[in-house]
């Protein structure tokens, strides 16, 4: 009986090949990743300005991008370290999902930052020049670490079921058996690897957790550490940071839909699943809401002159369609939906995860532009391009073509590795019907 | 030794000097192009300037009224003569106008016979004909005369003035004198009065009442007289180094640990934190790729 | 260290005679061969007879038919002009908005056209209170918050006051740019529109020219003109003399015509600086808009430019 149960496991989750569906949603990346790809290369020839970026909106949505990118990497550690360390098993099934979008996000954010850069073939530089004091060098150096970090913690709970991939011969095909035999060859099941490699992962899973805490809050720094109107907060660490968790649950809601549909996983990301997860999401937030409460309420208060113009801007001004869009996608209809029983039917909380994450989208690049339009002395002297800022076709292009990309790694890492976890789904059965 | 500042740009010279030999190459062609259109005005100023009665050098600037307005001309070849006959053996040097619309020339050991053969000299500039402006002559006459500048008891400094009269140096009276200190761009003066008339013995007298100004590392000052822009005897200055300066040491934070500092230069409460952090979680990644080496050769085995 | 501070200091009062007597000599020196023979090499002068006979010191630099200012290490460039101290004093009663410091500093820097490193501000702090023009250049902060965040050195503060940006180093952020308040760095967005002459001369930071694609530039206090004992481009242009350039370490600041002792001149006009409340400590002071030469008229002056 027990057997049976466990061939199943493993017939459901190993990789499929893509379907129809599959191969048209690959090729519509692809084709967005080339238009990236062109649009970057006439930024490269022509330099940045093919994009709409002038002297005082110097950061657009390249950057926003960035902070999206950062944020929705957090995600990670949160579903894999936190609830592992808070000894929840019903994550489980969701860790290798949030490892995902967290190692293909920080990659991406890595790729998009040098996008912004109006010297890329310099980025050495930042090796043999980089000066420890400057922010840019920290997100640098923790952003590196995450990324390995996370590349680790995807790695060693793949191993066991790398052993049981390689079983499979005939299925994988030659290139892939290769590479699963490269990755995996040597993990023969043994309880001295077993050992070693849970303690590994619990060591990773404490780490993590500062590390995350790294990237974001060094994120933040980027912009707290100037005097700008709307970037200069003590807030903005906690505030990007619960931000982060946010938009990262949101896309876990989403993939874990996709993938429950797609695969037809309906066993093992359950309605049981979206209901913990919508639940999850709503604390979330809730608490993102209080830090924008702090954020924006506590300057408002005071309305100092240099403030003002910015708040009033969003509150009231040109910003003000897209502020309370973004309030209300990320947090406002996501916690009205979320926090019914209704609405964490798998259905809703897919919707409610999309307007968390378009939602977040748009509210990283409301921390970005609209302090910039707002300095602190007059805009004189300027062609009046200057005074305004709306994405050119290349800027949408590349960050949308970096959106795509990320995708395509999170598709094709599906395509080649079981999504879920296999061994741990099937040790958790187990232990599940003893007891 | 040191004359008064001129405004001049070294790095632009390159670049002058390929455009005049363009400009040269070009002359005979454009002259006969433009030969029936009519050139607009070139104005040449000409200056003399007697620098610590040692260096005399002549400064010439381009102007032409362009828009309504006198406007700087660049690029503009001129070539300098002594006397008033502007003959190739009279020639002293030659010059193409900076941005500023300046040309400068020291009067050089050559034309010492003609120099000192008279004690009122002539002198003529000649522009050479441009695309734009035709040939155009500026000329100049001074009476040769020299300051000299001496301090008495109490920080007083007197400052005379005399002009080449035949053979004999005689006391000047009545020309405005400026008295000051030397600093970077100007003179500042050493009391609330800018400049002095000289009287009769040619002479002023200035009091120094700069309390502590600072001076270099041993507490000198430059002071200077000049003459400015006389009609008569140009433009002469002499300078005389005194040590009624103060020193004030330079606290620079240059070299200390912080935040602006260059490269290397970081505080140190930030080096140990950023290095203890990297190491800390670097050890543990290291840590793990080693426990992960582990897995592998006991897999291997 | 010490020797080196000396033949500099040395050097830049030769300097200021030599590049009297022959910046303008054209192609051909004035000298003729036997007296060229007569020139004695001193290390980095010589002695050279002048037309009374006497002995005279030039720099040797300057006998050539085309002067040039040696040229600066990238290392020398990032220290600065040792024992100088450089300050700048703005006087808004004077500004009458003709803009003519932000033309000669853009004709001199090959600044891109529309992008401006001097900005002309029409300032109003309250309704009520008096309108009045603004200049701003970088204000050379003695702590910077755009050197703070530069992540490779490529802006940096030099010990002479002066916060230059190195544009064969900088990568191209903008983290800088974000992070001044006084909004005066400009981006080459696109590769700059430069004669060919000016493009293929070398590049020194304390030029600043040419300008490079992908790189921010900002106002520089002409340090290349100050080594020459010249004064910025935008002080020597102002007719109204509103810019006071000089070194605080000789207490003294001039705009060519009026020299000023600087603690006297910020001491009686009130001189401040702007945005003091956020401690970077601007080099550059200014005295209020009171007793003005012209009135505040925004059209005639705007008509005007």
């Amino acid at each position: 009986m027990e057997k049976i149960a466990e061939q199943k496991i493993i017939e459901d989750l190993l990789p499929q090949k893509f379907g129809k569906q599959g191969v048209i949603w690959v090729i519509s990346l692809l084709a967005m990743c080339a238009l990236g790809a062109y649009a970057y290369f006439r930024q490269l020839y022509y330099g940045l300005e093919v994009t709409n970026l002038r002297d005082y909106v110097s950061w657009g949505i390249y950057i926003s991008n960035f902070v999206f990118f950062v944020a929705i990497s957090l995600v990670g550690s949160l579903i894999t370290a936190v609830l592992r360390l808070s000894d929840v098993h019903w994550s489980t099934p969701l860790t290798r999902i949030a490892e995902i979008i967290a190692v293909s996000a920080i990659a991406f954010a890595g790729l998009i930052i040098i996008v912004d850069m109006g010297r890329p073939d310099r980025f050495y530089n930042l090796f043999t020049h980089g000066r420890l004091q400057s922010p840019i060098v920290w997100d640098v150096i923790v952003i590196t670490t995450y990324l390995l970090i996370s590349l680790l913690l995807l790695y060693f709970p793949l191993l066991p079921d790398l052993k049981i991939m390689i079983r499979y011969k005939d299925r994988n095909g030659k290139y892939l058996q290769k590479l699963y035999e490269f990755l995996g060859s040597f993990w023969k099941d043994k309880p001295e690897q077993f050992k070693i490699t849970d303690k590994a992962i619990n060591i990773l899973s404490i780490t993590i957790i500062p590390v995350a805490f790294a990237i974001h809050t060094v994120t933040s720094w980027l912009f707290a550490t100037t005097y700008r109107p709307g970037w200069d907060s003590t807030n903005f660490g906690a505030y990007f940071i619960s931000g982060a968790f946010l938009v990262g649950s949101g896309a876990v809601l989403i993939a874990m839909y996709v993938f429950r549909t797609h695969y037809k996983l309906e066993k093992y990301i359950t309605n049981d699943h979206f209901d913990k997860m919508g639940k999850i999401v709503v604390l979330l937030a809730l608490i993102y809401l209080y830090f924008n409460v702090n954020e924006f309420l506590v300057p408002a208060f005071k309305m100092k002159k240099s403030e003002e113009h910015h708040l009033m801007g969003l509150f009231t001004g040109e910003f003000a369609i897209a502020f309370w869009f973004a309030i209300s996608t990320a947090m406002l209809i996501p916690i009205l939906i979320l926090i019914f029983k209704k609405g964490r039917t798998p259905k809703a909380a897919f919707v409610a995860g999309i307007l968390v994450v378009v939602g977040s989208w748009f509210k990283r690049y409301l921390i970005v532009t609209p302090t910039l339009l707002h300095p602190f002395l007059p805009m004189s002297d300027v062609p009046e391009n200057y005074k305004h800022y709306f994405p050119s076709w290349e800027e949408w292009a590349i960050a949308g073509g970096s959106l795509a990309g990320a995708l395509l790694v999170i598709t094709f890492f599906a395509r080649i590795f079981p999504i879920i976890p296999i061994h741990e789904t099937i040790t958790e059965t187990n232990e599940h019907e003893k007891v | 030794m040191k004359p008064l500042l001129k405004q001049t740009n070294m790095k632009k010279y390159k670049l002058f000097q390929l455009l005049f030999i363009v400009i040269i190459g070009l002359v005979p062609n454009l002259l006969m192009a433009q030969d029936a259109v009519e050139k607009p005005s070139l104005k040449l100023s000409l200056k003399y300037f007697n620098d610590n009665n040692k260096t005399h050098h002549l400064e010439v600037q381009a102007k032409s009224k362009i828009d309504g307005k006198f406007q700087m001309i660049a690029n503009v070849p001129v070539q300098f003569y002594i006397g008033s006959d502007p003959d190739k053996s009279n020639l002293i040097g030659k010059g193409i106008t900076n941005p500023k619309g300046i040309a400068t020339v020291i009067i050089p050991a050559t034309a010492k016979e003609q120099w000192q053969s008279t004690a009122n000299q002539n002198f003529v500039v000649v522009s050479a004909p441009t695309k734009v402006y035709e040939e155009t002559k500026g000329e100049l006459a001074i009476t040769k005369a020299k300051i000299q500048i001496d301090t008495a008891e109490g920080r007083i400094i007197n400052a005379k003035l005399m002009s080449l009269v035949d053979t004999t140096w005689t006391p000047i009276a009545g020309v405005d004198v400026i008295v000051g200190v030397k600093r970077l761009g100007g003179i500042l003066n050493v009391n609330e009065t800018p400049t002095y008339s000289t009287d009769t013995s040619g002479a002023v007298m200035a009091e120094f009442k700069r309390d502590s100004l600072p001076g270099d590392n041993k507490g000198n000052l430059t002071l200077t007289a000049s003459v400015i822009d006389n009609d008569v005897y140009g433009n002469l200055s002499v300078e005389m180094v005194v040590p009624w300066g103060k020193y004030y040491p330079f606290d620079s934070k240059f070299d200390e640990r912080t935040l602006f500092a260059r490269r290397g230069h970081s505080p140190l409460w930030l080096e140990i934190l950023a290095y203890a952090i990297i190491v800390g979680v670097w050890a543990i990644i290291i840590h793990l790729l080693l426990q992960l080496r582990k897995t592998i050769k006991l897999g291997v085995e | 260290m010490k020797t080196n501070e000396n033949s500099r200091r040395d050097f830049l009062a030769t300097t200021l005679i030599a590049g009297a007597a022959l910046a303008g000599c054209g192609t051909k020196s004035p000298f003729t061969p036997e007296e060229v023979a007569e020139i004695i090499p001193s290390g980095e002068m010589v002695k050279l007879l002048s037309v009374d006979g006497e002995i005279i010191e030039v720099d040797k630099a300057f006998l050539k038919p085309v002067p040039e200012m040696p040229s600066i290490t990238n290392e020398e460039a990032r220290i600065g002009i040792q024992g100088k101290k450089f300050a700048m004093v703005i006087d808004l009663s004077r500004c009458k908005n003709l803009k003519k410091c932000q033309s000669a500093c853009n004709h001199m820097h090959h600044v891109h056209p529309g992008q401006n490193w001097i900005k002309l501000n029409a300032m109003q702090e309250a309704d009520k209170t008096a309108p009045y023009w603004q200049p701003t250049t970088c204000m050379h902060c003695d702590e910077p918050p755009c050197v703070k965040v530069c992540p490779v050195d490529a802006t940096f503060k030099r010990k002479d006051g002066i916060v230059l940006i190195d544009s064969d180093r900088c990568v191209g952020c903008r983290f800088c740019m974000a992070a001044c308040p006084y909004s005066t760095r400009v981006f080459n967005w696109e590769e700059p529109k430069l004669e060919k002459e000016i493009a293929d001369q070398p590049y020194n930071c304390e030029t600043s020219v040419p300008q490079k694609k992908g790189t921010v530039g900002k106002c520089d206090f002409c340090p290349d003109m100050v080594r020459q004992g010249n004064l910025p481009h935008c002080v020597s242009a102002c007719p109204n003399g509103v810019f006071f350039f000089g070194d605080i370490l000789e207490d003294s600041v001039t705009n060519g015509a009026e020299t000023f002792r600087f603690s006297d001149l910020i001491k009686d006009k009130a001189g401040y600086r702007l945005m003091e409340d956020l401690g970077t400590k601007p080099s550059v002071y200014y005295l209020p808009p009171v007793n003005r030469n012209f009135p505040f008229e925004k059209e005639a002056s705007e008509g005007k430019a």
